[in-house]
This record gives structure tokens, sequence and C-alpha cells, in this order.
């Protein structure tokens, strides 16, 4: 009896073993949620009638896919930030791709040099304001956080979440080293609370009168103010969102991206930049705003009427490449002044 | 030696079952530590100046809050743990074979989900706190005190709750097994039965789960994560993404490693002067005695407090959280990861009890230092943060591959595209390296106890080593097997890091679910595969419960 379950669990266990992909569908190794990206793939699959497969981790896609070599069954690469990007392209993981409508459809600064990785959203990370206790205006810059009049005030996740980290290396690189040092030691003696949480979260204690400020990206508004759960849309009309940086002659608000790239021994690499482009054609930047509150990044494709109802808002230019470079200075930094 | 008896040495050397048993031992202890070599060697490379950097700043934070942490969970939870484990083994009381059970059931909540669970409820914005507002007519945060959940206390506490029944379930079957006649003699001179005698016999039980219980905390990322604690898991992380430098995180979690191990070291060292066999098979177990009024109240406050707030408070959260999403989340959605999961921890139960009774039997046999070590060594996997033990996996199944691929251009051995990498196998590889520290931790404190003069007699009668295998340790050892396979098979389904990232395309277990959901702050949604999960582990935990009590 015991000899029979044993070999039932073995068989079943090669059953498993053998569940082999198909050749006509692509690979993708995704630091994006399934939930998010289901939609585009499902789109992706009836334009072009390619199927797809997914392996969704927060880490270590990067080394599998390393230590897995040539013999790796990924096609695409996905990321949600620039920080995550970079390491492949570091690892020297991702394929040069020659493509016309990604070269022309993404502006410059949010695509590698060597047409390795690609942009395919817009996040805006953006202050966060209390209506009732921080009148409009107050804060125009992300440099005023580190204001002393905002002492105990301000809310914040750690400063080694990549949106923090990203967002030190855009202050690096405006100001240099040891200003941008000087910044995030104001912005951490003007902390209410010990950083924790995520961005949501911060939005809640301005609610709940925890703190005034905080630092979040912009689809977080849109995610509270359209939740199913009311008490969430009650935190976000307890908030103004402000897009910093935005006087005449200034740099303009950090954004981040969400991107892609080829596999470097992608087998499909036909069908993998097949999937890029669908991503950066306007019928997918607009599923981008209207999942996630995202900001295109097609220059032909505006912002959605929501997103547009927030403000228009100018973005800091400087080469998104350049921030990945920078996180590293930016983590020393966010060590040294214990955010 | 009594095997060698009557028989030729020559002879012997081929026949010999404990040849094939260490020989096997060898080749799995060496699969088993493939992955932690290959850390190792990740970490020989040169960290480009980032450890001056990290001395400099944060070093000192992540190790100090790492060890108070681990050290709070200890205290707490071998607390809860070992004070329950021997009222109920030792005295009868109202509801006592109830809380028997129920005392192990937070061992299938994933400590993380847990702590989601409570900060819900216990934040400024929670239920709690909103009640203590209106009743007090508080406004503002200033005007009372309330503890932090997300601190290091709420972590010790969170943790502690969920961690104890590793301490329990060892620490218990222990206390049974103990033989009534030196609890007779306690008596006889005085002496306390629980210092004296309970205590020191459980002790290699109490640490073997110790072991697991600080091993785990280390290894957390979730709930520190969650609550943003800077300990070295943490900063391992920090470092790698931030810093885009494995080499510096393989070196980190490998100075943590080095850590634990060194303790368990100092564990083993203290341990080995005396040893605790038990020849009392045959004899009755202590007879539990009857407690009434207010002594038995105490007993069942006590033995019902820990599984409350690690169990019946956190579900009740979770299903009040979940009760919502029922509404619109079609249940099917849930059906194949389920399958997967129950699948997935099965297997990997199976196989860990079967490896860990080889490994445990060979080195008992062989009497050789190296065997012991290299045994030893096979289960250090669950000293390592669960990613940075994948990225170990990965590394290993990716050499494997490399292999494979070389002997096909050669011969052809395997079917074309036939790669470890990103399949079942390579994910339950995985998961037997994590989790064979607790098969083996089960299966040899069991071992310890067994008296090597009852094998000896055994031998003597005329008994082969299989034979004596068969009919006397095998049936002494059973229910310390059960006892590590259902703390496998929990385990397994609560593990997240490793499934993640080496699972194969499109897998989903309810752990995976789980965290997609509450990574997106879905609360509802990811609460149901969380109940799935416990209620899953729920079978396991009362069909051992019913064996071990026949034993």
């Amino acid at each position: 009896m015991r000899l029979k379950i044993c070999t039932l669990i073995l068989l079943l266990a090669g059953l498993y073993t053998t569940q082999l992909v198909s050749a006509s569908e692509i690979n993708i190794y995704s630091h994006r949620q399934p939930f998010l990206i289901d939609p585009f793939l499902k789109a992706f699959t009836e334009e072009t009638g390619i199927g797809t497969n997914v392996v969704y981790s927060t880490k270590g896609l990067a080394q599998r896919l390393r230590s897995e070599g040539k013999n790796s069954p990924a096609d695409v690469i996905l990321t949600v930030d620039i920080g995550r990007l970079y390491i492949y392209e570091d690892l020297g993981l991702l394929a040069e791709i020659e493509s016309k409508v990604l070269n022309t459809t993404i502006p410059k600064h949010l695509k590698s040099a060597n047409n390795t990785w690609f942009g395919l959203s817009k996040r805006s990370r953006i202050i966060a304001t209390s209506r009732k206790r921080v009148s409009a205006g107050q804060i125009r810059r992300i440099e005023d956080l580190a204001d002393p009049r905002w002492k105990g005030k301000i809310c914040s996740r750690p400063g080694s979440h990549v949106y923090n980290r990203a967002l030190v290396a855009s202050v690096i690189a405006a100001h240099g080293l040891e200003k941008a040092e000087t910044w995030a030691r104001g912005v951490v003696s003007n902390l209410a609370r010990r950083p924790q949480g995520n961005d949501r979260a911060q939005v809640k204690a301005i609610y709940e009168g925890l703190c005034d400020i905080a630092i979040i990206n912009n689809y977080y508004f849109g995610k509270l103010k359209y939740s199913e759960d009311p008490a969430q849309r009650e935190w976000a009309a307890s908030m103004r969102l402000t897009f910093p940086n935005q006087d005449t002659g200034d740099r303009g608000a950090h954004v981040n991206i969400s991107g892609g790239g080829v596999a470097k021994f992608s087998k499909r690499k036909p069908d993998a930049i097949k999937l890029l482009e669908f991503l950066s054609s306007p019928k997918a930047q607009r599923l981008y705003s209207e999942i996630n509150f995202e900001y295109p990044v097609n220059i032909q494709v505006p912002p959605s009427n929501e997103l547009r109802s927030w403000g228009n808002f100018r973005e800091d230019k400087i080469s998104i490449e350049k921030i990945a470079q920078l996180s590293i200075e930016a983590q020393k930094i966010i060590d040294k002044v214990g955010w | 030696m009594i095997r060698l008896a009557g028989k030729s040495n020559m002879k012997l050397l081929k026949l010999d079952p404990v040849v094939f048993l260490v020989s096997a031992t060898i080749l799995f202890a060496i699969l088993l530590v493939s992955p932690v070599c290959a850390l190792f060697v990740m970490s020989l490379k040169s960290s480009e100046g980032i450890w001056q950097h990290l001395i400099d700043t944060v070093l000192l934070k992540y190790i100090l809050n790492t060890v108070t942490l681990m050290g709070g969970v200890a205290l707490l939870s071998l607390m809860i743990a070992i004070i329950p484990a021997w009222l109920i083994s030792n005295y009868y009381f109202p509801f006592c074979r109830t809380l028997d059970w129920i005392l192990i059931l937070p061992a299938a909540c994933p400590a993380y989900l847990v702590a989601y669970a409570y900060t819900d409820v216990l934040e400024y914005a929670g239920v709690v706190q909103k009640l203590i507002r209106y009743l007090f007519d508080f406004s503002s945060p200033d005007q009372y005190y309330f503890p932090e959940v997300r601190s290091i206390w709420g972590a010790i506490f969170v943790m502690s709750f969920v961690l104890y029944p590793y301490i329990y379930v060892l620490a218990r079957t222990a206390f049974r097994a103990a033989p009534a006649s030196l609890y007779e003699t306690a008596i006889l001179y005085k002496k306390s039965i629980f210092v004296n005698v309970g205590l020191p016999l459980a002790r290699p039980a109490i640490f073997a789960g110790l072991a697991l219980v600080c091993m785990e905390v280390v290894s957390d990322f979730g709930t520190v994560e969650y609550f943003s604690l800077e300990t070295l898991t943490l900063g391992i992380f920090n470092v790698w993404i931030g810093m885009n430098s494995i080499t510096s995180a393989a070196q980190l979690s490998v100075v943590t490693f080095i850590f634990i191990i060194t303790l368990l070291l100092v564990e083993i060292k203290s341990r080995a002067a005396s040893k605790y066999y038990d020849t009392s098979r045959g004899q009755s177990s202590p007879l539990a005695k009857r407690i009434y009024g207010k002594a038995a109240t105490a007993a069942v406050l006590i033995c019902f407090l820990p599984p409350l707030l690690g169990f019946f408070i956190p579900i009740c959260i979770l299903i009040s959280n979940s009760l919502y999403a029922f509404q619109y989340e079609p249940f099917t959605n849930f059906f194949r990861p389920f399958l997967n999961t129950i699948f997935v921890s099965a297997t990997c139960a199976l196989f860990v009890v079967l490896l860990s009774f080889l490994l445990v039997s060979s080195s008992k046999e062989s009497r050789s230092n190296w065997i012991n070590w290299l045994v030893g060594l096979s289960s250090t996997g669950y000293a390592f943060p669960g990613t940075m033990l994948a990225i170990g996996v990965v590394i290993a199944v990716g050499y494997t591959d490399q292999l494979i691929s070389y002997l096909n251009s050669i011969a052809g051995i395997f079917p074309d595209d036939f790669y470890l990498g990103g399949t079942y196998a390579a994910l339950l590889f995985a998961y037997i390296v994590r989790f064979q520290a607790i098969g083996f931790g089960a299966v040899s404190s069991g071992m310890q106890k067994i008296a090597p003069n009852l094998l000896s007699v055994s031998r003597c009668l005329g008994k082969s080593y299989v034979g004596t295998t068969r009919n006397v340790t095998l049936p002494l050892l059973m229910p310390y097997l059960l006892a590590g396979g259902l703390l496998v098979f929990v385990d397994t389904m609560k593990e997240l890091p490793m499934t993640l990232l080496l699972r194969p395309f499109n897998f989903e277990t309810l752990a995976t679910q789980a965290y997609q959901y509450a990574h997106s702050e879905l609360m509802a949604e990811a609460s149901i595969p969380a109940i799935l999960i416990i209620l899953s582990g729920l079978i396991p935990v009362i069909f051992l419960n019913n064996f071990l009590r026949k034993a």
C-alpha cells in the first residue's frame, strides 16, 4: 500500500516535470504582477496569435536567466523600475534589438543607448499633502521637503525601496553627492515616524492625521481614488497631489519607468520584439493608464482624461540610464542618513 | 563490532547494507550541499569597497536588530511551547485533548500573513485604536500611548506565536516518551520532575526545535520587510538590489550563516557530554496526573493562549477580510493553485523524511566523523534566507544543465531541450535543500533516544541490519518521522521566495497567490488563499496528532 502511494506520487512528479512549453509561445520573466500584465498579454495573443507563458518574481530572475545561459527558455523580460532593468543590462543578459517602431515611439531618455531595453510606461514620484493642514503652493519642489519647518510632518516608506532610491539618484544628478546627502538628511529629520509601509500606507497616514506630507508614486492616487473600498476613497480625498519642480527653469518631476527587453539567448526574438512593440502601441499604452494610472511613453499617445484631470506636468528629462547608474551612490547616502 | 561477527570481512564489504547506506548518503549529501557551496563560491569575489561602507554605516544596526529579534523570539517561543507541552503530557485537565491538537495549529499560518492581519487591526487606523479613540474621545496619536505594531517587538510577538509549534511538537513527543521510572525516582528523591528529569530528557528535541525557530527567524523576509526592520536579511537585499552587488549579498548571507552555525555548534558541543537514551520501551509512560479547580483553569488558559494569538485571532481577521472578496472572486481561481500546493508539499515531505532517515541512519552506523559533518552540512540550507538559497539552487541547477547539454552534444542521452532549470524537479530539489533541516532535526532527535543496546540485542538475536531497521529502528522512529514530515508539509505549503523564483511557467501555489494580492494591498483577495493554506495545513496536523496519541 505504502509502496503504491510512493509510486503514484513519483509518477505524478514525472508528469509535472514533463510539462514542457510549446514552441509557438513566448516565455516571459516578469517583475510585474501577473494580474497587471494579463490584460496586455490577452490583447497581444488576440492580435497576433502568439501565446505567452509567465514566471513572476520580485527578485532573482536576472540570476536565474544568467545561470540558465544559452539554455534559457526566456524570451522577454519585464520590470517595474529602472533599477532592476539595469541589472539585466549590467550582466549582459539583454539582446540588442533593431525595431523601427520602438526607436520612433519611445523618447531617447527612456531607453538604453544601445537598444537593449525600453521604457514602456512612466510613473511620476509626486508629493501628497493634506488638504486640511497644508495649503496649496506651500510645497513646490522636492527640495522643500528638507526644510526644517516640516519637522515631524513627513511620512515615507523606507529609503532603500527602489522608488525612493531612484528619487535620491535624481537629486544627486541635479545637485551632486554632497548636497543630495544634506537634502536626504533633512528629509529624514523631518520624518513623523520610522519609515515603514508602502506608498498607499503613507496616504492613509495623512488621512489619519499622523503626518501632513508624503512622497508617493502618482498611480497610487488613482488606485485609491477608484478603490472598491470606500475607506480608501476617503484617503484619496484627503490628499492634494503636487507635481514637484514645475516652476519655469526648474528640472521637472522625477519619473521612473516600467520597461522591458529581449533575452540575449531568446530563440524567438522576432516574436519577442513583437511583444515589446505591441506594448508600446497606442492600444497598449492606453491600457497602462486605464489599468494602473501610468503615463504613456509613446510620444504619439496623450495621457488619459483621468490623468490629465490631475494636472499637466513636466518631467525631469535626465536620461533614466543615468538614474540607474547613480543608484549605488544613492543607496550609500540612504544608509548613511538612516532613511 | 557486532555486525562483523561470524562473517568474513571481504564478503561483507560487498554486501554490507551499511556500505550501501554510506555511499548513498555521500551522494545525496553532496547534492544537498551544492547550492550552499555555490553561495560560498559566489561570496569569494571582491566586493569593491561595499563592506567598508557597510561597516561605517548600517552593519552594526543590522546585527543588533537581528540578534534582538532572534533572542526575543527564542525566549518567548520557548516559554509558550515548553510550558503547555509539559502540562499536556503530564496532567489531565478539561479540554486537554482538544488543546493538545489546537496548540499545533499556528504551524499552518505563514508569519508574514499573520503580520498583515495584526497590523490591520492594531495600527493607528485599525479597529482597536479607533475604538480606544472613540471610547476616550481622543483625536490624535499624541494623546495616548499604544505600542507600535510595526516594530521589533511586534515582530517578536508575531514570529514567536507562529513558530513555537516547532518546539512544541518535538518537546511534547519527548516528554511523552520519557519513562515513568525516572519520574518516580525523582519523586522519591524529592526533586522537581520538570527541572531534573523532563527538561534534560527533552533537551535534544527542544533544541532541535529551537534551532529551526532561530533559522526561520534569520531567514524570514516577509515579516521584516513588512515591518521595515533593518535586519541582516533586509540588508542582504538592500546590497543586492540597491548596490547591484550579488557578491556582497552572498557575503552578507554567508556571515549570517556562519553566525547561526556557530550557535548550533556551541549547543551540540555542550550537549555532547551527556547522552539520553530511552531504555524503557515496554515501561509505561508517566501517568497523567488529574488536576482540578483553579489549577485546571490556569492550565487551560496557559494552553489556550498560544493558539489563540497565533491562530484563532489572525484567522478571524483573515476570514472577516475575505468575506467581501468571496462575492466576486470565483472559487475556481484557487483550485489549480490548491492542487499544486498540496502536491509539492506532499512530495517534498515524503522525500525529506526518506532522506533524513537515510542520512541519520548512516551517520549513526558509520561512526565516522566526516560523514557526520557531511550529514550536518547537508541540512544547513535552512540557515539562508530563502531567496539567497534559491540563487544557490539556480546556480547549481544551471551547472547541471550545462553538464546535460554537454553530455547531449557527445552522446545524446537526453531528449532535446531537456533541462532541469524551470521544472518542477528543480523546485522540489530547492524545497528539499531548504527543509531537510526540519526532517533531519526531528529524525535525529528520535534516533538519539534509541538506546544502542536495543539494536545490539536485535543483532545478537540474529537479525540482519535491514531486519533490525525494519523491526526495531523504524517502529521506534515512526512518531518522529511523522512529526518531521508534518512540519515539512506545512512549511512547504507556506514557502514563498523560492517558489516565486524557481517555479515553472504559469505555476501558482496558494502562497504565491496570497503574496501577489497582498503585495498590491488587496488584502481581501489575499485572505482567501491564506485561509486555504491554513485549512489544508490542518488536515495533516489532525491526522498526525491522532497517530502520535496512539503511539
